[in-house]
């Protein structure tokens, strides 16, 4: 290879492995970006949170929103939805309560996922307020009730996939909270508190229905 | 010794012998041979695991595989191996290195030391999948290592982690190869090799390293994911911390798809090369077939979640991916007719290696056929996790490939070894072969259309019947597959002299003007390419008639 075709090559390669890296970069640059996009679209049944600035108007179009309530296995909570199902009318704002109840003799923290179905239904779902993702400290015996305010956007009806839903299901499910792990032995997905208890290989357990 | 023939004996200085040879080889060829035993080592592997599968298939409950958790290490491990060890090594790492330096009229590769790497780095990856499946309980996740199967939950030994490392090892080797293949044939071309005077096999491999090039590094960004995931407690696939394992559905096939063209595409090259001359005409539609190949290598990234139909998509979403894989059709369509139109009116030769080429052909078929059935989200919802699936891309890509492989196997092994395989018995095995092949996964789509879900290792009486002709198909594969490693032995120990061109008129590419064996040190003089693609006479270092 004569020293032209060398410079050119070594230009060629690097141009490349720029590439590779983008790539790379890019990969982990989906996290964040499928996490906005599923919050934007409502994807994987990921309902619209937060306060809103303004308020729809109430439409006649109403809904049944039921309630689900789960516990991760490792964790030895009892949580269930106050009322197993409500009837509302899109655009009207309702207060819902779960409890939940740390069954062990020792503290425990857990934090709340959440997803709405149908999935089509989620970008028209607004939880105004919940106690989702924010981590829950629950001393031995201790209950707690969890209110959960949020309304149907009354402009299901005007989406032409979403607007023969007739019963929209929100659906919890407490884990433990994720704790430091330590390292080399870490391979348990429990917080170290309630290793003891891990021994099953179910995922869920559902305490309510 | 054979090499001897090669000009330039002031060479021999920089030509290492005994195991320096191969272990520090920078040399292409020997590199690309190095790639071919590796594949065929992994391929005997890799095939002995699908024969334990179809073996425990045979019957309904179990046949001789008890422990369930073994079983799925099978499938996973024959999934890994098939894909990453044979048919990659075998296609881009061996023909790919032997091949298209000689091709382009190219002495070597661009960087052969970081060629010498892209092996071992390979050859690592291996050995740690294979240790993989003897800690503790093996990776049990199958090749899409989907968690939460593959999270520490459910694969709590280091089995999980050493397949990812493998990965990541033979991945990095591959992009490495990637970055050489791309350099090589865009800066190291002979004068008057135009891009689009290259062969088709060069094309192909062009195309596959740019997607190795896109792709891998996003199998690697998720892999580093899951290991973290694993080990130091990061939630990018877990629920419980505010992940979705869908995310990683959708990094691995956004790799996986493009993965399937990395396999395919230096198959068609190869069938290309093959078609071309046995029928002693130039590749109908040039210019549309390295297109097209173009354009399967760029709808390849933008139609990923045809796989993930069942995981919730939007209507909308699943119209959008219907579409864009129905158009994949559309440049594999030219393809295949442009293999038809080079043959239509053709002089040819049913030679071992054209039999393979339409072998090929009619499994891609058959296999393309049943992915446009399977591309319609509506059809998927039936067809999803069964042994349609499973025909389908068996048919597609594995034993399409493994065609390729063997088509091009014979056709180059006079140029790779000087030694020419024996023709009856390489016929006898094609035939033994394309039986078995089909009486082994046609019946699958029975199976599939029946309702039998794939990667579970009993069945229900129902599905009795075809299974056992699957098998007894695996069976037949199983002796073809040796007939073939007969026909190497066969070759190397009675192989008759190979000429510098065994296949006359019809073989026109620059490889077929260097001697056979192919010297140690090639194109040393580089060819002067004229319009028709053929070296100006006089120019190069070596002719036919030395």
């Amino acid at each position: 290879m004569n020293q032209g075709t060398r410079t050119k090559s070594t230009k060629t390669a690097l141009i490349l492995a720029g590439v590779v890296a983008g790539m790379v970069g890019l990969s982990f640059a989906s996290v964040p970006l499928y996490d906005l996009f599923c919050r934007v679209t409502g994807y994987g049944g990921t309902p619209r949170t937060g306060p809103v600035a303004e308020m729809p108007e109430a439409s006649d179009h109403t809904i049944a929103v039921r309630f689900d309530a789960n516990v991760n296995s490792a964790l030895p909570w009892q949580f269930r939805p106050v009322q197993r199902e409500v009837r509302v009318r899109a655009g009207e704002e309702h207060l819902v309560h779960y409890e939940v109840v740390n069954v062990s003799d020792e503290p425990l923290v857990g934090t709340a996922v959440y997803s709405v179905t149908p999935f089509m239904s989620a970008p028209y779902f607004n939880k105004i307020q919940c106690f989702c993702f924010v981590e829950q400290r629950l001393e031995p015996g201790e209950s707690m009730s969890m209110p959960v305010v949020f309304f149907v956007d009354p402009e299901i009806a005007n989406d032409r996939d979403a607007r023969e839903v007739t019963q929209i299901t929100l659906s919890y499910t407490f884990h433990p909270a994720k704790q430091e792990r330590r390292i080399g032995t870490g391979r348990t997905t429990e917080p170290i508190s309630v290793a003891a208890t891990a021994a099953g290989r179910d995922e869920n357990q559902t305490t309510s229905n | 010794m054979a090499y001897g023939v090669a000009a330039g004996h002031d060479e021999h200085a920089h030509h290492p012998t005994g195991w320096r040879r191969w272990v520090n080889s920078t040399n292409h060829k020997d590199i690309g041979t190095m790639y071919i035993v590796l594949a065929l080592i992994a391929a005997l592997i890799g095939g002995i695991m699908s024969w334990m599968i179809r073996g425990e298939l045979a019957q309904p409950g179990v046949t001789f595989i008890d422990n369930y958790q073994f079983y799925n290490v099978l499938v996973t491990a024959h999934g890994f191996i098939m894909v990453f060890f044979v048919v990659m090594p075998a296609l881009i790492g061996g023909f790919g290195n032997w091949f298209v330096p000689l091709m382009i009229g190219a002495p070597d590769m661009a960087f052969p030391r970081m060629n010498n790497i892209s092996l071992w780095l390979t050859t690592a990856g291996f050995v740690l999948l294979l240790i993989a499946a003897f800690v503790g309980a093996g990776p049990g996740t199958g090749w899409t290592v989907y968690p939460p199967l593959s999270s520490a939950t459910f694969h709590p030994d280091a089995a999980v982690d050493f397949a990812i490392l493998s990965l990541h090892v033979a991945g990095a080797g591959s992009i490495l190869g990637a970055i050489n293949f791309i350099t090589t044939i865009l800066n190291m071309r002979a004068p008057g090799m135009t891009l689009h005077r290259m062969p088709l096999f060069v094309w192909s491999i062009l195309v596959t390293a740019f997607l190795l090039l896109l792709a891998l590094p996003v199998l690697a960004g998720g892999l580093t994911m899951l290991l973290t995931d694993r080990n130091f407690g990061t939630t990018f696939f877990e629920v419980a911390g505010g992940g979705d394992p869908v995310l990683w559905q959708h990094l691995f096939w956004f790799f996986g798809h493009p993965e399937v063209y990395i396999i395919v595409l230096p198959a068609f090259g190869i069938i290309s090369q093959i078609v071309s001359t046995f029928s002693r005409k130039p590749v109908f539609g040039y210019l549309g077939m390295a297109y097209a190949m173009v354009a399967i290598g760029f709808v390849g990234f933008i139609v990923w979640a045809h796989h993930m139909y069942t995981t919730g998509l939007g209507v909308d979403t699943r119209a959008y991916f219907t579409l864009a894989t129905l158009i994949i059709a559309v440049p594999t369509g030219i393809k295949i007719f442009s293999w038809l139109a080079t043959m239509w009116g053709g002089s040819i030769e049913l030679k071992a290696p054209m039999l393979y080429a339409i072998g090929f052909i009619f499994l891609f078929v058959v296999g393309g056929v049943t992915g446009v059935a399977l591309a319609n989200a509506g059809i998927d919802f039936a067809m999803h996790d069964t042994y349609y699936v499973v025909a389908h891309f068996h048919y597609v890509m594995a034993i399409a490939a493994i065609f390729a492989m063997f088509g091009g196997y014979l056709y180059w092994i006079g140029k790779m070894s000087g030694k020419q395989y024996n023709e009856p018995l390489a016929k006898a095995q094609f035939w033994v072969f394309f039986v078995g092949v089909n009486v082994l996964f046609f019946p699958q789509h029975f199976l599939g259309l029946a309702g039998m879900p794939r990667r579970i290792p009993d069945y229900p009486d129902a599905f009795v019947g075809w299974n056992m002709v699957s098998s007894v198909g695996a069976l037949i594969t199983m002796i073809g597959t040796l007939m073939f490693f007969y026909l190497i032995w066969h070759t190397f120990r009675y192989g008759k002299t190979a000429e510098a061109n065994p296949w006359g008129e019809g073989a026109t590419t620059l490889e077929w003007t260097v001697p056979s064996p192919a010297p140690f040190h090639t194109h040393e003089q580089l060819p002067v390419i004229g319009p028709t693609g053929q070296p100006r006479a006089g120019s190069g270092a070596v002719s036919p008639a030395e």
